[in-house]
């Protein structure tokens, strides 16, 4: 279920969610099914936080911290999720088995706005970023201009179903093992090149939405973007995911996003 | 000898301030309280302590502010909150009533410590103070407030004069004997001891061949620091007839259980807020649970009731 953008957001729940497909896709990509008693549904941009020791078999303390994750989409009481296994907390939660359950917060963070009309969206993805995209791409129907990046052809996420909203796609990958041979922002310098009024929506790497928005400011068209960082809390109590705004101080990428206007962001700030 | 749950007189008393059952949120890991009111009636806690609360509005440290240890995590956050004034006319008058709400003040000097107590005084919300003293301080050369005895004993004695409000000192582990530091406390007024704050620690990534957080330093907190906090509960227990309130890595109602036996006459959960935002409301269920199948009709009568270790 996708609630409208601009509607009041749903009330987040803490609940305990039971694992129903947790498989392997290409690379180290993996897909993540759950069913979440109580679920109030999800816009566009929001996440949830995962903990997948707290409720193991042998219940883990370490890793400790719960892992912020974008809803991928949802019906009902499902929603899927698209990660990577990088790193140790991730490595834990694909140990995890259909039936098992894992901890879970959300929805949380501020949803992604819908374009101005007359503006065309540009969605620009990269790496495990693309997980954030999807549900945008499915609220704009086909009416998004979708760019996905990665290392390798196998890292991308979701490419069918991205491909099955009927969305304009086009691709770019590091090795050249899939659609353009290069990196993402390429893709968005050339859609920029067409000219009319548009509204970059950017998620991945740092120095990606760092470009990409820049090549927005070049070309008079807004970008906003969605930041990935460490967090214990995803609610706004731990203030561990903290970047620098150009506002002055920091803005809290858990409560203040994960969405932002890339021109409100202090990128030279950001590690 | 069994009692029902529901039937266990679960009210402590901490440092003259009542609460209806021992488990409170640790500073630091429950914000002004509201960030939570989404997931947990915040009546269900014994009581929240909030963020450490300074004179003027502060920033914190630049990212990144924190990092990942086995069974624990590392934050420099240091100072950011929204200042003693916009807690008192913002905060404090969103939470529900009926919610018993411990501040936490935290400051660079004496002085600027003793006037954030003054403004708290006289707050009708405000339950009790707790002064944290595990903040650097500047004319020691940077060492916390609570490493030094002379330093600490001062900064008491201070508050002491500033505020009449129940008053808890809230003691740094970095210590070699926290028995000392507690009867400095006692001996200067305090109402209470919390203990202990998070444990001075370092965390280095080894890639790029430097610390993982801006700080350099930080603050190891989480389950891998409760055995110490248990320890240091048990020792200042037995040097101070002050109430304690412990906390250091309590997850469970077991957990909460192992500081009351040692001592503690109440507990604040901490990182595992992080986990769960109902955790310290189902602590203090199971610390009332335990109590039931344990055959005490009061959770007070837990506070120091270890027995002394087996004899072969």
């Amino acid at each position: 279920m996708v609630c409208p953008v601009g509607a009041s957001l749903p009330v987040p729940l803490r609940a305990e969610a039971e694992i129903e497909v947790n498989i392997p896709q290409s690379g180290m990509n993996q897909r993540l099914v759950l069913r979440v008693p109580g679920w109030p549904g999800s816009a566009p941009g929001q996440f949830v936080m995962l903990s997948p020791g707290a409720l193991a078999a042998v219940p883990r303390t370490d890793p400790l911290l719960p892992r912020p994750m974008a809803v991928y989409r949802g019906a009902g009481e499902r929603i899927e999720i698209l990660y990577r296994r990088s790193g140790r907390g991730t490595a834990l939660l694909a140990e995890a088995r259909a039936g098992e359950r894992v901890g879970l917060v959300g929805p949380l963070g501020r949803p992604f706005a819908l374009p101005a009309p007359g503006e065309r969206a540009l969605l620009v993805g990269g790496g495990t970023g693309i997980a954030s995209l999807y549900g945008l791409a499915a609220a704009l129907g086909g009416g998004a201009t979708v760019l996905l990046g990665a290392r390798s052809a196998v890292d991308l996420m979701g490419r069918e179903d991205f491909e099955a909203l009927g969305a304009a796609l086009a691709i770019a990958t590091e090795d050249g093992s899939a659609g353009l041979r290069g990196l993402v922002t390429e893709l968005l310098e050339r859609e920029l090149a067409r000219g009319g009024p548009a509204r970059v929506y950017a998620c991945g790497p740092t120095p990606m939405m760092r470009r990409c928005a820049e090549l927005a400011a070049g070309a008079g068209a807004a970008a906003i973007v969605s930041l990935e960082n460490h967090m214990a809390c995803g609610y706004g109590v731990c203030l561990g995911c903290a970047v620098p705004v150009r506002a002055g101080g920091y803005a809290l990428v858990c409560r203040d996003g994960p969405v932002f206007a890339a021109s409100d962001v202090a990128w030279e700030g950001l590690a | 000898m069994s009692v029902a749950a529901a039937e266990v007189d679960t009210s402590v008393e901490l440092a003259g301030i009542a609460l209806r059952n021992p488990v409170l949120t640790a500073s630091g890991t429950f914000g002004y309280g509201l960030e939570l009111a989404p997931f947990v009636d915040l009546r269900r806690l014994g009581g929240i302590v909030t963020k450490s609360l300074t004179l003027e509005p502060r920033w914190g440290n630049p990212p990144p502010r924190i990092a990942e240890a086995p069974s624990g995590m590392l934050n420099a956050i240091s100072l950011e909150n929204v200042g003693v004034d916009a807690f008192v006319a913002e905060k404090l008058p969103a939470l529900p009533e009926g919610v018993t709400v411990v501040a936490s003040v935290f400051e660079t000097e004496i002085e600027r410590y003793a006037e954030v107590c003054k403004r708290l005084g006289g707050v009708p919300r405000v339950a009790g103070l707790e002064i944290n003293a595990s903040c650097p301080h500047v004319k020691s050369g940077g060492i916390e407030f609570g490493q030094d005895p002379g330093v600490l004993a001062t900064l008491v004695r201070a508050a002491r004069r500033a505020t009449s409000a129940p008053l808890l000192v809230k003691l740094s582990p970095n210590v070699t004997h926290i028995a000392e530091m507690a009867r400095v406390c006692e001996a200067e007024g305090a109402d209470g001891i919390t203990l202990i704050n998070s444990v001075q620690a370092l965390e280095v990534d080894v890639e790029r061949r430097r610390p993982v957080l801006s700080n350099g330093l930080g603050g190891l907190s989480g389950p891998a620091i409760r055995p110490i906090a248990l320890r240091m509960v048990w020792q200042a227990a037995r040097a101070v007839r002050l109430p304690i309130c412990g906390v250091g890595g309590i997850a469970s109602a077991e957990d909460a259980v192992k500081f009351l036996l040692c001592g503690a006459t109440a507990v604040q959960v901490g990182t595992q807020n992080y986990l769960d935002p109902a955790a310290a409301a189902t602590v203090a269920d199971g610390v009332a649970e335990y109590a039931a199948r344990h055959g005490f009709a009061r959770v007070r009568d837990l506070v120091g009731a270890l027995e002394p270790p087996p004899r072969r």
